[in-house]
């Protein structure tokens, strides 16, 4: 009677997990710079692909958090020398904001349970300065997803202190995005994302006429740190899954090689 | 996202310095010490002096030299009570950190300080304190913390820096 009970407690148990404790959706992490010279201004490539464990659909994305090492000069530059609104980015679309607003640009591609059969979409993403919340450095994310999900969906991000060895992290809060009625929200399964002058043109008066340059972006150390520059990027899911992928950009040579010292 | 921050100060007016001094005049008295080790040592080990107060209020304009990564190192002139010259190393992130050496002709002052920057857009203000660790010269025996204020300029990479508060030495 005893065994039973504790079978019985510990099925209870079991039970009674969160879904984080199941198997949590695997995230490929993918980092790269444009170009990559140590000391010089570079973009910044950001890449994810999330799995699920059973080779189905992924629960939701609602959280990523991407930390950087402390080197990377992200802050120092001219990324972001106007901001934009969430206000006017959700009523007139990111092409309204400062053209020195936009920091980054990239696309996002979900997948949505339709029935037995799966099918994808990938929206364009707009990155831009926002002002500032709460004390911290604030970006918006501007998503444009046209077949099947027409939707235009703005969430933020916020520059965050991170413990060593990261410099600091940028945490994003991922809106839930319905897809079609009694249909599960769209499912994130594929990120990618620059962050830099790469495809930007920014705008200043000179003497009266507007005059256009490209931004500094994010300045590189003279010297690699060892081992090359670690990312992190933390995702967390719908059912409270939560999975971490660690990566490193390796240390440019001379040539346009990379290598891990 | 941090900053870090080091003047040197080099003292411009004559040997006998005012009794009130800026975050400048910490500065100048890291460059004494610089200037004159054996004074600065034989002054730490010898009999205990009178503190007295140093107005640390003080304006810097400092100029980008080189940046590597998330440092700046930036020096340029110092206004105010103490007028030098300024050196300061800024780690920029979430938080601006950095240390500081002034250098005048009464001496040097050497510290660190820590600053929140505010603001988006061209120009982004921060505010912080800093520490004062060393001196030499005339203010070997400086200590104290002052506030720290400023405002960057992103395009030109170009600092204003102002303390306020008053330091012993």
């Amino acid at each position: 009677m005893h065994r039973y009970s504790g079978l019985l407690a510990a099925l209870v148990l079991l039970a009674g997990l969160p879904s984080a404790a199941h198997a949590a959706p695997s995230v490929k992490l993918r980092v790269s710079f444009i170009p990559e010279r140590l000391g010089q201004s570079t973009t910044l490539e950001f890449g994810a692909q999330i799995s699920a464990p059973n080779e189905g659909v992924p629960p939701p994305l609602t959280e990523l958090d991407v930390r950087y090492p402390a080197s990377l000069g992200l802050t120092v530059g001219e990324l972001g020398l106007a901001t934009c609104s969430k206000r006017r980015l959700e009523a007139l679309g990111a092409a309204s904001c400062p053209a020195d607003s936009h920091i980054g640009e990239g696309s996002a591609t979900a997948e949505i349970p339709i029935g037995p059969s799966v099918i994808q979409e990938t929206a364009r993403v707009a990155i831009l300065r926002a002002p500032e919340e709460e004390g911290h450095l604030a970006l918006l994310f501007y998503a444009t997803g046209e077949s099947p999900v027409l939707a235009q969906i703005t969430f933020p991000g916020l520059l965050l202190t991170a413990p060593p060895p990261y410099g600091a992290r940028i945490h994003i809060s991922v809106p839930l995005v319905p897809s079609i009625p009694d249909a599960p929200d769209v499912a994130v399964v594929r990120l990618h994302a620059t962050l830099g002058p790469l495809g930007l043109t920014y705008y200043e008066h000179v003497r009266g006429r507007l005059v256009a340059f490209k931004p500094r972006g994010i300045l590189l150390p003279r010297k690699c740190p060892r081992g090359g520059f670690a990312f992190s990027a933390t995702l967390a899911f719908l059912d409270g899954a939560e999975t971490t992928a660690d990566t490193k950009v390796p240390c440019p040579v001379r040539g346009g090689n990379a290598s891990l010292p | 996202m941090f900053r870090s921050l080091r003047i040197n100060i080099h003292d411009q007016r004559p040997t006998r310095a005012p009794r009130r001094l800026g975050g400048g005049a910490i500065l100048l008295i890291a460059g004494v010490a610089m200037l004159h080790p054996a004074e600065s040592l034989s002054a730490e080990r010898g009999p205990a002096h009178a503190a007295r107060s140093l107005d640390a209020t003080t304006t810097a304009h400092l100029h980008l030299v080189r940046a590597e990564g998330s440092n700046l190192f930036e020096q340029g002139p110092i206004s105010g009570a103490l007028p030098g010259s300024m050196q300061a190393e800024l780690t920029t992130g979430v938080v601006f950190t950095g240390s500081f050496t002034t250098h005048t002709r009464g001496g040097s002052i050497k510290g660190h300080g820590a600053a929140t920057p505010h603001g988006a857009g061209r120009y982004q203000s921060f505010k912080g304190t800093l520490v004062v660790t060393s001196g030499t010269g005339r203010y070997a025996h400086v200590s104290g913390h002052a506030g720290l204020y400023g405002v960057f300029d992103r395009r030109s990479d170009s600092v204003i820096v102002q303390t306020t508060g008053k330091l012993s030495y």
